[in-house]
């Protein structure tokens, strides 16, 4: 389990991170989710001790890591997949670590083996794509079988085959018992892997719940309506929370309702609706909803003529 | 990198390990073997060291320059004997100099030992922040200074026994060319062995604040031209500026501890040996220290 508690980060005037505080359990894949520049790396290293916290406290089983007896065998960490010197092969880097905590060679192979690094392992790390070089920094994270196992966007570089390998791999660590915290700013790779997600912007956490409940959340829920009499609708849904849009000429978007609701209110006043579908906001678009005002850097082109992609599965 | 498992059990643990830990366990509670102990840590930093192909080439071009600088010199020396022995002139100053010229031949080369492995010592160092392995080195040894220690023991070491091999091997090649022209040299003698140890030492010395310069730059560049600027400027720097000031502290430059240190005689203006003994130890305790405490404080 990892803890942070009031965990700030301050590089000269920038704050990195803002007076923090969540728990990462055991047993469940918690995603960290924010966009560029938003502190998920730099939460990271402080929880590994290579950056240390302006203020607060993180610490994982109860003990800042540092003061652990066997920090390798207790969190694994794949921060920087360049966290390794380019002229060591695969096999000498992770032989070396390994040798700090006594880990047999044996360990060393079941690792390369298992990251599929067993072709490479041999070469130096100068020549590795930034794929392999996710992988090599996999293998070091699972090298001292660690209780926790934390990943910085592990799925940076990789192949969609290797996408799916990661995928499997947190979840099934998960489902051992260990705690997972992994990183991303894909909020689609994020939908399908993660249990429990946190969500940073700018320093700050902007969400901390259960995956389902961030997709569902509340005040998100929109039904789209077509009816013959839509301003005569417009007029029964109207109330506090409730915004009617119209689409097209019989086509109205109802956010704050849910389907029932507005069926049984067409069914009172006899209007006949002819559609009635819920529209469920993708994590995509709850995640842009989230971090709309948290975004650091904007990218010009978005404010082009061009509406937003609808991406709400039906 | 196409075919790719996921391992049924990635784990030597057993599966209820991880439930187990799921409470509010002290952090040092589950860890399931031993740590990083101050040996496995030099171990592991040994095995960074000779797993870097390009340490082992500054290694080699060490032996060879120096051994090659002690062959040359030889040479050299001799052919001043000849000349000696032909022009009274030169054969008075030759006299004059004890005829001991042998006894400097192994050791001629050491300012280049100094130069490779003095850098040698900045990049082992300041190659873990410029690739990163850094945030993997202190990730496993979270307390650092072990790990600066370590490292420290393995540089000065292998630079001490590299300098004692290459310049006994200097030495050794050195015979039979001062031989050819009737000069002796034992390598035994009580100051030969001293000049050995002093130099190895020296460069030891070297290395070590090479490390330190690159552990407190964290750049290669600026490291290796600060190490170049204390030891080979800084001397020319101190000879040339006029003024008292320099005249007096240029003795305490490190580059002119070794002098005082193996003359058979002590010179006037220069240091006693133990006093250089003690100024080139506090130019390695200071920048040693000094870096060992920032590395602690210091974001990786």
């Amino acid at each position: 389990m990892i803890e942070a508690k009031g965990l700030t980060k301050v590089y000269g005037e920038k704050t990195a991170v803002s007076g923090v505080n969540f728990t990462v359990e055991a047993g469940r894949v918690t995603g960290f989710l924010g966009p560029n520049g938003a502190g998920k790396s730099t939460t990271m290293r402080m929880i590994m001790g290579l950056d240390r916290p302006t203020s607060g406290t993180v610490t994982v089983n109860g003990a800042p890591f540092a003061s652990h007896a066997a920090p390798l065998r207790d969190v694994g960490a794949l921060l920087d997949a360049k966290a390794v010197h380019t002229s060591r092969t695969a096999y000498n880097h992770l032989r070396a670590m390994a040798a700090t905590h006594s880990i047999p060679k044996k360990r060393v192979h079941e690792v390369i083996e298992m990251t599929g690094l067993a072709d490479v392992a041999k070469k130096k790390v100068g020549g590795f794509s930034l794929g392999m070089g996710q992988r090599l920094g996999i293998a070091a994270a699972l090298l001292g079988d660690p209780q926790t196992v934390i990943l910085d966007e592990p799925v940076n570089g990789l192949d969609p085959e290797g996408v799916v390998w990661v995928r499997n791999l947190v979840k099934y660590l998960a489902s051992e018992g260990r705690t997972v915290f992994l990183s991303s700013h894909l909020m689609s790779e994020m939908a399908v892997t993660a249990d429990h997600l946190i969500v940073i912007g700018r320093g700050r956490i902007i969400a901390d719940a259960p995956i389902r409940d961030i997709i569902n959340g509340k005040g998100r829920i929109r039904t789209r309506v077509r009816t013959d009499q839509p301003d005569q609708l417009m007029q029964l849904l109207a109330g506090d929370g409730v915004s009617v849009e119209v689409q097209e000429n019989e086509l109205l978007e109802v956010t704050g309702l849910d389907p029932r609701q507005i069926a049984r209110a067409a069914l009172d006043s006899r209007v006949m609706i002819y559609e009635l579908t819920p529209l469920q906001a993708s994590l995509e678009e709850a995640y842009m909803e989230l971090t709309k005002d948290e975004v650091e850097y904007h990218s010009l082109i978005t404010t082009g003529p061009s509406a937003p992609v609808q991406s709400g599965g039906n | 990198m196409s075919s790719t498992t996921l391992e049924p059990n990635p784990s030597r643990r057993g599966a209820h390990a991880g439930s187990a830990s799921s409470g509010k366990l002290p952090g040092d509670a589950i860890s399931t073997g031993p740590g990083p102990s101050f040996l496995r840590v030099l171990n592991s930093e040994f095995i960074k060291f000779r797993t870097l192909l390009s340490t082992l080439i500054l290694l080699a071009c060490t032996v060879l320059v120096v051994v090659g600088f002690g062959a040359l010199s030889a040479w050299g020396t001799g052919q001043f004997a000849e000349e000696a022995l032909r022009d009274p002139q030169a054969a008075a100053s030759f006299a004059a100099q004890g005829g001991d010229l042998a006894v400097g031949v192994p050791t001629s080369g050491i300012a280049f030992a100094q130069l490779i492995l003095g850098s040698l010592g900045v990049l082992l160092m300041s190659s873990e922040f410029s690739t990163g392995m850094a945030r993997s080195t202190f990730a496993a040894v979270p307390k650092r200074t072990p790990a600066f220690v370590a490292k420290l023991l393995v540089v000065m070491l292998t630079a001490f026994v590299v300098t004692v091999v290459s310049v006994y091997l200097a030495g050794l090649l050195s015979l039979p060319i001062l031989g050819n022209y009737d000069l002796k040299l034992d390598l035994a003698s009580s100051q030969s062995v001293k000049m050995l140890l002093v130099n190895s030492v020296y460069v030891a010395a070297v290395a070590a604040i090479g490390m330190a310069l690159g552990s407190l730059l964290r750049n290669s560049a600026g490291g290796i031209m600060s190490l170049v600027g204390l030891f080979f400027v800084a001397p020319i720097a101190f000879q040339l500026i006029p003024g008292d000031f320099f005249v007096q502290t240029r003795k305490y430059l490190p580059g002119n501890t070794v002098e005082p240190m193996t003359a058979v005689q002590h010179m006037p203006d220069t240091l006693e040996a133990w006093q250089a003994a003690l100024v080139l130890g506090a130019w390695v305790v200071v920048p040693v220290v000094l870096a060992a405490v920032v590395l602690k404080k210091r974001d990786v």
